[in-house]
């Protein structure tokens, strides 16, 4: 209505209190990586900190929520709210008695139905905190228990649980949107400066990292971290053991806050709290932790080397670190003119020897004293 | 539905031109099934309609639900609109992502129009400010410009970069200056023309048109303009917003190799938008000739700050910076990315900016629609976990073939709200069918489950317990 006639009108906007916050925890759980760093924090204890620092975000907010995925070696699945689709039908149905149990479980937090109930059933426990604690643990364990030693390799599918994540987000967002707003492109009013509204929801992604970034999920990982970028969904990371190279990028790209807690993972929980608890509207009042510098080199199509200086195919835009076989893109097939590769840069041309001879003979003999140095 | 006010056709016809815009949009592969009564018809006008002869009333397609709302059609339908932007298809085609653009506005009388809310001209300032956005956001690696028309002159507002930032600033300028004056698209394609002479071969050269006039008032034949726009390799597409006209179509035609797909009229505001931001997906490249495929060497450097206690000059815009990235071959310290090395003249870009586009290259496959008999598999979403509507027991098959009869069988939508991955097959709501082929570029199912790759799934049966 104010937009319409321009007129100060009943607002309700200053009694609405804070926004809803929707955190998004990560877990990768690479039964490998956690072996690594047992003796300086088992997962349990991990486990523990992560339920303290998910306890304080609820705490946080009447209307907050929260998400938790695991990131493990083949697959991502969620540990709170619980998918309620047979996944492993032998499984499932041990653990749930009927799987139709759950069956009306929707996304919705609080009309889930923990799977073990007496998990939380401690009188001196705020029913929420114990529903997603015991939700959590009881999907971790199932998780756990149906790892095969042959599932053990090194990495950790990152990108899918990034893409769970996100569609989790997109759908919740959308319930939280008003009407007016959902599908608005053609707002009468609309003016270029007027396109920042502020969101219904602020949803932000942790990533609890333990193992190196995977070269082969570079794009799918990277498409992930365009879609948080664009809808301004800021992905935290904090890596417990190596520095995985794409999550770094992320946080930069998503404007995340980005920790290495590789020197001490005891203090885990320290750093969730101060590094990680303020969502996105308070990080505007606060310093945030900051990268030094991010690691930005690509990795070639053809060798997976890691590069500075590449070449990339005008078509499709592939990397390679050479110039590959017969001039054709190994990616797009294109036979590639080789342009202007080695040519030299355009540098002063060799007369400087002549300055030798006579101090300040021209008056052309301005600018640097010294030429470009060539390569030593 | 047949006695309402103002029906006057046969329910035959209606459904036939039900049938006709759902071949029209965007569905070709559907046209081989139905047998198109108006054939004959078409046969003996040479060309395709025009835009205006293929009306449709959205009245006609709306049929009632069994239990008398139109609840059930109206929700069906915005779906299947929603799906029908997806369902484009997916066939990997080449094409250019280096690209040069340049964006011309009306200024001119004809914009100060209201029948776009609030006026045509702030429309388009505010839908060409979403352009630039999302233009840099799909082609982040693209060069473009933006010239004005107005007082019979074409009016320079940015000159060719890739910075967003640049463009949104310039734009904000003019917004606040009503149009006036004729236009000129001659002298406006002219301007483009210089805009786009030094662009390198290897990327593409577009200019895009928001025409509001239906008059151009030119200084010389605009037909040698467009002899030189061929020779050049320009192509234009025009988003008219009154009406046809010849002129623009010939334009359009013409620089586009006899393809007439890059001349639309905006019926109203959302689908101005829609036909704006369909530009920026990167175009088919045509012809052999018309790419010029090399291979660029470029550097990838990483973000560094200064020593501390020091700040550097970066050597592009001569201020003093803390953080900036070092030119991979010579070391020149530049404080934005992309940028071409002020040194050496290496490109520097980001890889994430060549990684923005990686999707183009790998699209995402099509969903399919799942019937009921399939929907048993899956109570909820995978991705987002939301409930899908219960599958219909035996009991409920009554009323389902009922409802299935009166509905039309609108295309890409399917009956169980399901959508299914060909490659993963898990199911998927439309809200993350949207998300995952509009926004993501992943399907959540592949990559969250890799042991139907690696064909390990069989060990969960037996699923050894190692619990620790």
């Amino acid at each position: 209505m104010n937009r319409i006639d321009a007129s100060e009108h009943y607002d309700e906007s200053g009694f609405t209190g804070q926004t809803p916050s929707l955190l998004t925890v990560v877990i990768d759980t690479n039964p490998r990586a956690w072996a690594a760093i047992h003796d300086l924090l088992p997962i349990s204890k991990a486990i523990a900190n992560i339920l303290v620092f998910i306890n304080a975000h609820l705490a946080y907010g009447n209307e907050n929520q929260v998400a938790v995925l695991a990131a493990h070696t083949n697959r991502a699945v969620w540990l709170y709210p619980v998918s309620p689709n047979p996944e492993h039908p032998p499984l499932a149905r041990r653990r749930n008695g009927s799987a139709k149990d759950v069956e009306m479980a929707g996304p919705d937090h609080h009309g889930h139905r923990p799977r073990e109930p007496q998990l939380g059933t401690s009188a001196n426990k705020y029913p929420q905190f114990a529903k997603i604690e015991s939700s959590i643990l009881a999907s971790l364990r199932s998780l756990i228990d149906s790892t095969s030693p042959s599932d053990l390799n090194p990495t950790t599918l990152i990108s899918g649980a990034l893409s769970m994540a996100l569609s989790y987000i997109h759908k919740t967002s959308l319930a939280f949107e008003s009407p007016k707003t959902s599908a608005d492109p053609a707002n009468p009013t609309t003016t270029p400066s007027a396109k920042t509204a502020v969101p219904n929801l602020h949803a932000r992604i942790l990533v609890l990292s333990v193992s190196q970034s995977e070269p082969a999920q570079y794009i799918p990982t990277m498409n992930a971290v365009f879609a948080a970028s664009h809808a301004r969904i800021p992905i935290d990371t904090l890596a417990l053991y190596s520095a995985p190279t794409f999550l770094q990028q992320a946080a930069f790209i998503t404007n995340g806050v980005f920790l290495s807690a590789a020197a001490n993972p005891r203090g885990l929980l320290t750093y969730l709290m101060f590094g990680f608890l303020a969502d996105v509207d308070a990080r505007a009042s606060l310093v945030v932790p900051t990268q030094d510098s991010v690691d930005f080199r690509a990795a070639c199509f053809c060798h997976r080397n890691v590069v500075d200086t590449g070449f990339v195919c005008s078509i499709c835009l592939s990397i390679f670190c050479d110039v590959p076989e017969n001039a054709e893109c190994l990616t797009c097939g294109t036979k590639l003119a080789l342009g202007n590769y080695g040519a030299k840069p355009a540098v002063i041309p060799r007369k400087k020897k002549k300055r030798k001879r006579v101090n300040g003979g021209g008056r052309e003999e301005t600018g640097s004293a010294t030429g470009t140095p060539g390569p030593a | 539905m047949a006695d309402s006010d103002g029906e006057y056709q046969a329910d035959d016809a209606s459904e036939d031109e039900f049938r006709d815009h759902q071949v029209s949009s965007g569905t070709p592969l559907d046209s081989r099934s139905h047998p198109r009564t108006d054939k004959p018809k078409k046969g003996g006008r040479k060309s395709g309609k025009a835009a205006w002869e293929d009306l449709q009333r959205s009245w006609d397609v709306v049929v009632e639900g069994a239990d008398g709302t139109l609840a059930g059609a109206i929700e069906g339908l915005a779906e299947a609109q929603k799906r029908a932007r997806l369902l484009k298809d997916t066939t990997p085609l080449q094409r250019g992502i280096i690209r040069h653009l340049v964006l011309v506005l009306d200024m001119s009388f004809a914009m100060l129009e209201k029948d776009l809310l609030p006026t045509r001209h702030l429309l388009s300032m505010a839908y060409a400010s979403e352009f630039v956005q999302e233009y840099f956001e799909q082609n982040p690696i693209s060069q473009l410009a933006i010239i004005g028309m107005r007082d019979g002159i074409a009016v320079r507002i940015s000159d060719m970069s890739g910075n967003p930032g640049d463009h949104l600033e310039k734009l904000q300028g003019w917004v606040k200056q009503d149009p006036q004056g004729n236009p000129s698209l001659q002298n406006a394609l002219e301007m483009c023309r210089g805009a786009l002479f030094h662009t390198p071969t290897h990327g593409t050269r577009e200019v895009l048109i928001v025409y509001g006039a239906l008059m151009s008032s030119d200084p010389g034949d605009i037909r040698d303009t467009l002899q030189s726009l061929i020779k050049d390799r320009i192509r234009v597409s025009i988003v008219g917003l009154a009406a046809q006209v010849a002129i623009c179509e010939e334009l359009c035609s013409k620089t586009n190799g006899g393809d007439t797909s890059g001349y639309n009229i905006a019926l109203d505001e959302p689908n101005f938008r829609d036909l704006l931001l369909e530009v920026t997906t990167p175009p088919i490249t045509r012809t052999k000739e018309q790419n010029n495929a090399s291979l660029l060497m470029m550097g990838f450097p990483s973000r560094t700050l200064a020593a501390p206690e020091t700040t550097n000059y970066c050597a592009c815009h001569h201020r003093p910076t803390r953080e900036g990235y070092g030119c991979t071959r010579c070391g020149t310290r530049v404080c934005r990315l992309p940028a071409e090395c002020p040194g050496c003249g290496l490109t520097l870009i980001l890889s994430t900016h060549l990684a923005r586009s990686y999707h183009h290259l790998f699209p995402l496959r099509n969903w399919i629609e799942v019937p009921w008999a399939e929907a048993r598999r899956s109570k909820s979403c995978y991705s987002c976990l939301s409930p899908f509507p219960h599958v219909p027991g035996r009991s409920g098959v009554n009323s389902k073939g009922q409802e299935k009869q009166d509905r039309p069988p609108v295309k890409g939508l399917s009956e169980s709200a399901r959508y299914a991955c060909e490659v993963c097959g898990n199911h998927f709501c439309i809200d993350c069918d949207l998300f995952a082929h509009e926004v993501l570029h992943n399907c959540p199912g592949c990559q969250s489950d890799t042991r139907g790759a690696a064909q390990t799934s069989d060990a969960n049966g037996t699923a050894m317990e190692i619990d620790s």
